[in-house]
């Protein structure tokens, strides 16, 4: 992190900084949970995803921890692969995210007072609709639902929003003296967003981003659940909590363990965000 | 199924829109209780995912039209009964001429519209050329065809003469509602002869009937009905459960059962549907153009397997098109049973010793996605990949059934009879063999049912031979009500559901 002399941390401070916050470990256990477990589906699973190996609607057991579906498919394996796939959307649609809105907030910022101001209204009017629905709208436009437009289109629809506090972010580093100082010895405009202004944005950007990536598995798993996300086999989990739906009664094992799945990942995602922030974001640890 | 239809409605018709076609009587009733052990003032509230768009069967109202107002609101020449067999209702009697191209009905008396008007030959002129005019969207406007005219020599009489013989005209006229030649505008009103009137129609929460005090036939056993419509079979299970409803005309998941099964104070009635499950192929694409894969597709699936995962212990598996409520079923279950083996064999013979990859258009709604995961590991058995392609009840209509864009999709289909589909070379599935064809066409040229019965088994065995779909299964029926109401129907033959002998017991 490149800080300026003022925020140079005091002897005081260093101490503060070495104290991981409760919230960043506890969310970065069940976010490394997730991770696990997601990773582990590339190399095993304990049974073949799509092979019917117990009853209908079998409770859970030693032989199958969250019970089998109506197929009699193992639902522990398909909650780990879920995992994976919520990890694959959560991360792609972030970057996607990202890539857009970092860079339209970046050239809002720097761009004419009439351009700033168009591009202001255009990201207050894309953040009025809400996130999931332009998703399940460029999901529907292009006329097919796989992982690939699902990640696609939970980022783009989650972009507005990063380009929002980017371009706010840069503005206020933008007014600072050194940037003015950099401008008068002559910097270039991509040197002073990629030397001066990017390292200090990110500590709050990547906050958001994590808030981001939470959200954007819950986007995957609603399009799923409305069967506009990864197609079958996939085992998104929320496919699995809408194939569970009528059986939810009877077997509500099949909906708690998807639902549980995805619970705790945002909510790690968030307890990881709040601990991000409070461990990394300068201003924060000045108002101590 | 095309339950929560949103959309065009003339799909809805042929597929899982109930036509309103009919056939025959009422044995299979629910036990009624006996006269003194009942209210017949009470009104029955009714639950039901099938909401109609509209109220006139002729306008894409779909099932949810003809579960409420056939054989309640409106009447027919004949209707056709929950056990199946075609009874005559406002004809009282007909005869046919020796050629066959001439039948001529004979009204009942004393019948009257709900308006007050009475029932005149010229109304039956008017309520059949209603149905086949141009403006008509009933999915049985073609079976109507052979009309050449409708002539009425008096106010009791009407002669309909045909271009050819038709020996289905009785049970095709009972899909014909018959209403009053006013012109009224059908979609928001009604004008028909039937026990019950239409009382409130709240559009997306409910639609109620109450009986029609100048009813000719025989006087409902209740006061009215009220349809409570519901998009969410929870909820209408729920519903049923705390007592706003009293009956659930069709269950669609055999999960939801147990907590009535287990209870005294409800009934769980299972009848005879007429709904099958299927896997249609494009039969015009490339390789489903070769029967060899078609029944290597068929045997490759464990149809026992399927339908215990989706229905539990309920259903039948049937081999082909045709139910056993239709007088043409025969058991073709063995034609293609399962066998991996010979599935594989086939495909050799058939030059796809290697397998294929194709897609199955599958609808977004249960239990299609499950059941389309399902076929995907079974095929994979055989080295056949299968993409799964979800879409929207609209998608399928414009994609599926008007483009015919698709490899193979699932559907199902509800009505009864409906074996003539196979008949057309331009229906979405694309099956084109002219023997049969010829046997479904000769068939209604039939002199006597026996004959026309014998041609459509020759016809139902040959299109099962020809695999020309993967029937998976034939759905139940089952029907939910308080211990202390009976008297409803249990087969819901093309989506009907009629309400005047309901009888809910003690004041």
């Amino acid at each position: 992190m490149s800080l300026t002399p003022a925020d140079t941390p005091q002897p005081t401070a260093i101490s503060v900084r070495r104290k991981i916050p409760l919230s960043l470990i506890v969310g970065g256990l069940i976010v490394g949970l997730h991770l696990l477990a997601g990773i582990l589906t590339i190399l095993w699973t304990p049974y073949e995803p799509t092979a019917m190996v117990g009853g209908r609607l079998a409770e859970p057991s030693i032989a199958h921890w969250a019970g089998t579906d109506r197929l009699g498919r193992d639902l522990f394996t398909q909650i780990l692969i879920g995992a994976r796939i919520a990890l694959e959307v959560g991360s792609g649609a972030v970057l996607v995210g990202a890539g857009i809105g970092i860079t339209l907030g970046t050239l809002a910022a720097f761009a004419t007072r009439t351009l700033d101001d168009v591009f202001a209204a255009a990201f207050d009017i894309l953040i009025a609709f809400p996130t999931l629905l332009v998703a399940m709208l460029i999901v529907t436009a292009s006329q097919t639902a796989s992982l690939f437009t699902a990640v696609l289109a939970i980022g783009i629809a989650g972009s507005a929003i990063i380009a929002r506090l980017t371009r706010i972010l840069v503005k206020r580093v933008l007014s600072m003296d050194y940037i003015v100082a950099a401008r008068v010895a002559g910097s270039s405009w991509p040197s002073i967003v990629f030397v001066h202004v990017l390292p200090n944005i990110w500590p709050t950007l990547i906050v958001n981003l994590a808030l981001q990536f939470g959200l954007a598995a819950m986007a995957e798993s609603s399009l799923s659940y409305l069967g506009l996300g990864a197609p079958p086999p996939n085992a998104s989990w929320g496919r699995l909590l809408q194939e569970a739906q009528g059986t939810v009664y009877t077997a509500p094992f099949g909906a708690i363990a998807p639902g549980l799945a995805l619970v705790t990942l945002v909510i790690g995602m968030n307890l990881l965000a709040d601990g991000l922030r409070a461990f990394a974001d300068p201003t924060r640890r000045r108002s101590r | 199924m095309l339950r929560s239809f949103s959309i065009p409605t003339s799909l809805a018709c042929c597929i899982k829109l109930g036509i309103v076609g009919f056939f025959a009587s009422t044995t299979a009733f629910a036990p009624s209780l006996h006269a003194a052990d009942f209210d017949a003032n009470a009104s029955i509230n009714i639950g039901s995912l099938y909401e109609p768009q509209n109220l006139d069967n002729t306008a894409g109202a779909g099932q949810g039209i003809n579960e409420a107002f056939n054989g309640n609101v409106y009447e027919a020449l004949f209707r056709l009964s929950d056990s199946g067999a075609v009874e005559p209702v406002l004809a009282k009697d007909y005869k046919v001429s020796e050629d066959g191209l001439a039948y001529i009905f004979t009204l009942q008396p004393g019948v009257k519209f709900h308006s007050g008007e009475p029932l005149t030959a010229k109304d039956v002129k008017h309520s059949i050329e209603r149905v086949t005019g141009p403006d008509s969207k009933s999915s049985r406007k073609n079976s109507l065809k052979g009309i050449a005219s409708i002539e009425t020599p008096d106010d009791a009489t009407v002669v309909i003469k045909l271009s050819a013989r038709s020996i289905s005209l009785p049970y095709n006229l009972s899909y014909v509602w018959i209403v009053n030649d006013s012109g009224k505008d059908l979609k928001s009103a009604e004008n028909g002869t039937g026990p019950y009137k239409l009382g409130d129609w709240r559009r997306g929460s409910s639609l109620s009937l109450a009986r029609f005090e100048g009813y000719w036939g025989t006087k409902p056993t209740n006061s009215g009905v009220t349809f409570r419509y519901f998009t969410d079979a929870t909820a209408l299970n729920n519903a049923l459960l705390t007592g706003s409803v009293d009956i659930i005309t069709s269950v669609q998941s055999p999960d939801s059962l147990k907590q009535f099964q287990t209870n005294k104070s409800f009934t769980v009635a299972e009848g005879q549907s007429t709904t099958k499950l299927l896997l249609a192929y494009n039969d015009r694409v490339a390789p489903f153009d070769n029967v060899k894969v078609r029944k290597a597709l068929a045997r490759a699936i464990d149809k026992k397997k399927l339908l215990n995962a989706v229905w539990g212990d309920r259903g039948l598996v049937i081999g082909s098109f045709v139910p056993p409520t239709d007088p043409w079923y025969v058991d073709l279950t063995k034609v293609d049973d399962y066998n991996v083996e010979s599935a594989k064999a086939l495909l050799a013979e058939a030059g796809l010793k290697d397998g294929f990859t194709f897609t199955i258009d599958t609808p977004n709604y249960d239990p299609h996605p499950l059941v389309a995961q399902f076929l995907q590991t079974e095929y994979a058995k055989i080295g056949v990949k299968v993409n799964i392609n979800i879409i929207t009840a609209n998608e399928w209509y414009s994609k599926v059934y008007k483009a015919h864009d698709f490899q193979a999709t699932l559907q199902e289909h509800v009505n009864h009879r409906d074996i003539v589909f196979y008949s057309n070379p331009d229906f979405y599935w694309g099956y084109n063999n002219s023997k049969a064809i010829d046997l479904v066409k000769s068939s209604e040229a039939s002199m006597t049912t026996d004959e026309q019965t014998g041609r459509l088994k020759e016809a139902n065995t040959q299109i099962a031979e020809d695999a020309a779909s993967n029937w998976l299964y034939l759905y139940p029926q089952i029907v939910v009500s308080k211990a202390s109401v009976t008297g409803y129907p249990v087969n819901g033959l093309n989506s009907q559901f009629f309400t005047s002998a309901i009888q809910k017991g003690g004041k």
